[in-house]
C-alpha cells in the first residue's frame, strides 16, 4: 500500500533557523575565511608618507587629523623584531589613529626589513646614527626643536641608549613600552642564550641576520601550549566576528616576522643577555656610555604583567634607573602584544597616554 | 527538582578546563626547558642548524662557480650598490625639492611634509592662554 505525504510544514526549515544551526553555519563560513585567508583584515591603513628614507628605513609622517595639533610632535621608534603596524592594527583599533584624533602631530620610525647586507649594522648605526637623523628630520619637517619619543620593546630600549649618551638630545618627553633593562629578568630567553652553549658568533658569522623563524620559534616556545588553546578558542568562537577578526589581525603581525640584523643581535646578546651591562651602568657604544642617569626629561614607563617576551622582572627597573623626576609607572594586565594593541590598550592605555602627553606636549 | 540556572553550563566548563590545561602545560615545558640540559640541546641544534647552512651555502656558491651563474653574494653586493645609487638619487632629490623650495617653487604643495597644522592645542582641562 502506498503511504500519502500529507502536505505541510516539514521540520527541515525550522531546524535550519534555530540559534545552533546558525551558530555553526557562522562557525563553518569563518572557519574557512581563516584557513583560506579569505578578506584579509586591512592593517596600517592610516593615512601617510614618507618624509625620509635610508636604506630599508622610512620615516613616516601621518596626516594630522585635527587642524590645531599639540606644539610638541610624536615620534613611534619601532622594534627591530617586528614589523610597525602593531602601532597602526587596523581602522578603529589603531594607536597611530587614536592619538592623531586626540590632536598629536605623530611620526613613526620603521626600520624596515633587513636586507642580507645591514648584517653589519649595529647598535651604533641605530642609537647613534639613524635615530639621531630621524629626529632632525623632524625638527625640520615641523619647525619645532622638541619631540616626544615614543619606543615599543626594541624601540624603548633605543631611546633609553639615546637619550643616555646624547645628554642635550631635543627630547621633550619618553614614553618606552614594553622596554626590557634588566636582562637578568629575561627568563627562559636568558636561559637559552646562555654563553656556555650559545655561540653567537659562530651563529652571525655563518648566517648574517638571524632568520625570521628562528626568532618567532623561540618566542613560541616561551609558551607552547598558547597556539593549541588559541586554536581551540578560536574554534569555540569562531560564530564571533570581532573574535576572529581581532585573531586574524594578531596572527598576521604575530608570524610576519622579519630578520634581525646580525651584528646589533650580537650585540645585544654579548652586552646586555650576557653581561647586564645597561642596568649596571657600563654600556658603551661606539665608546660613548650610556648614562642613564642623565636622563632627566619625563618618562612614561608601561609594562605588561603577563608578557613573556620582555617580562615585567626585566621591565621594571626601568624607572630606577633614569634621573628623571617626573616619572610614572603603568603596570597593565596582559601580554606583549595587548599592551598596545589589545582592549587593555584601548580602554586604559591609550587615554592614559593621551592625557600624560598632552599636558607635557604645550 | 533543580532550575535550569543550576544547570551546569557545559561550554563554560570547557573553557576553564581549557585555560587550566595551557597553564600546566606552559608550566611543565618552561620546567623542563629551563634546564641547563635542555639549553645545552638547543646549543647543539643551533650549532647543527648553523653548520648546515655554511655548508649548503659553501657549496651552492662552488656549483654556481662552476656553471658560471652568479651567486647569492655576486647578488648581494650588486644588492648593496643599487641601494647606494638610490639613496644618492634620493639626496638628489631631496636637495632639489628643498631648492625649488627656497625659491618660491613647491615641488609638493601637497605633501604631508608641507603640512603645517597650527600648534597650539591645548590640554582638555587647561584652557588657551589669552592673547
Amino acid at each position: 500500500m502506498a503511504t500519502v505525504r500529507t502536505p505541510g510544514k516539514t521540520p527541515l526549515p525550522e531546524f535550519l533557523q534555530t540559534e545552533v544551526v546558525k551558530r555553526n553555519l557562522d562557525r563553518a563560513q569563518r572557519g574557512m575565511d581563516v584557513l583560506l585567508d579569505r578578506d584579509p583584515p586591512v592593517v596600517g591603513a592610516t593615512p601617510k608618507e614618507i618624509v625620509y628614507s635610508k636604506g630599508t628605513l622610512r620615516l613616516y609622517r601621518y596626516r594630522p587629523m585635527t587642524d590645531e595639533v599639540y606644539r610638541i610632535p610624536v615620534v613611534l621608534v619601532m622594534s627591530l623584531i617586528s614589523k610597525p603596524y602593531i602601532l597602526d592594527l587596523s581602522p578603529g583599533q589603531s594607536l597611530v589613529e587614536y592619538l592623531l584624533r586626540e590632536g598629536f602631530d605623530v611620526f613613526m620610525l620603521d626600520w624596515g626589513v633587513p636586507r642580507p647586507e645591514d648584517s653589519r649594522l649595529g647598535l651604533e648605526y641605530y642609537v647613534l646614527e639613524a635615530l639621531p637623523r630621524n629626529v632632525e628630520e623632524v625638527q625640520k619637517v615641523t619647525g619645532e626643536r622638541e619631540v616626544s619619543l615614543l619606543g615599543y620593546c626594541m624601540g624603548g630600549l633605543f631611546t633609553l641608549m639615546y637619550n643616555g649618551i646624547i645628554h642635550d638630545a631635543p627630547v621633550a618627553n619618553m614614553i618606552c613600552a614594553a622596554t626590557p633593562v634588566d636582562f637578568d629578568g629575561m627568563g627562559l630567553l636568558r636561559r637559552w642564550s646562555d654563553r656556555r652553549w650559545f655561540d653567537i658568533d659562530r651563529l652571525v658569522d655563518s648566517l648574517g641576520n638571524i632568520p625570521p623563524d628562528l626568532i618567532l620559534r623561540s618566542f613560541e616556545m616561551l609558551r607552547p601550549a598558547q597556539r593549541w588553546a588559541e586554536y581551540a578558542r578560536l574554534l569555540d568562537n569562531l560564530w564571533n566576528d570581532l573574535y576572529v577578526k581581532n585573531y586574524r589581525l594578531f596572527n598576521r603581525w604575530i608570524y610576519d616576522q622579519i630578520p634581525f640584523p646580525g651584528e646589533a643581535y650580537r650585540q645585544l646578546t654579548k652586552e646586555l643577555m650576557w653581561e647586564n651591562k645597561l642596568m649596571k651602568g657600563q654600556l658603551a657604544i661606539d665608546g660613548r656610555r650610556v648614562d642613564t642617569k642623565a636622563i632627566t626629561c619625563p618618562v612614561l614607563h608601561i609594562m605588561a604583567q603577563h608578557d613573556n617576551i620582555a617580562p615585567f622582572d626585566a621591565t621594571q627597573p626601568l624607572s630606577t634607573i633614569v634621573g628623571s623626576e617626573d616619572k610614572e609607572d603603568v603596570i597593565l594586565k596582559g601580554g606583549h602584544v595587548s599592551l598596545v594593541a589589545g582592549r587593555n590598550a584601548w580602554f586604559r592605555l591609550w587615554p592614559k597616554l593621551s592625557e600624560w602627553l598632552s599636558v607635557r606636549s604645550v | 527538582m533543580p532550575s535550569s540556572n543550576d544547570r551546569p553550563d557545559v561550554g563554560q566548563l570547557w573553557r576553564n578546563w581549557l585555560v587550566d590545561t595551557e597553564r600546566q602545560w606552559n608550566a611543565f615545558f618552561n620546567d623542563v626547558m629551563g634546564t641547563d640540559s635542555f639549553g645545552r640541546f638547543l646549543g647543539g641544534y643551533t650549532e647543527i642548524y648553523t653548520m648546515f647552512q655554511r655548508l649548503v651555502a659553501q657549496n651552492m656558491e662552488r656549483s654556481l662557480s662552476t656553471l658560471n651563474v652568479p651567486s647569492r653574494s655576486d647578488i648581494l653586493e650588486l644588492s648593496e650598490r643599487l641601494g647606494g645609487v638610490e639613496e644618492r638619487l634620493a639626496a638628489i632629490e631631496s636637495n632639489l625639492r628643498a631648492l625649488a623650495d627656497a625659491v618660491g617653487h613647491p615641488s609638493q604643495p601637497a605633501a604631508v611634509t608641507q603640512l603645517r597644522p597650527r600648534r597650539t592645542r591645548r590640554p582638555r582641562n587647561q584652557p588657551a592662554e589669552a592673547n
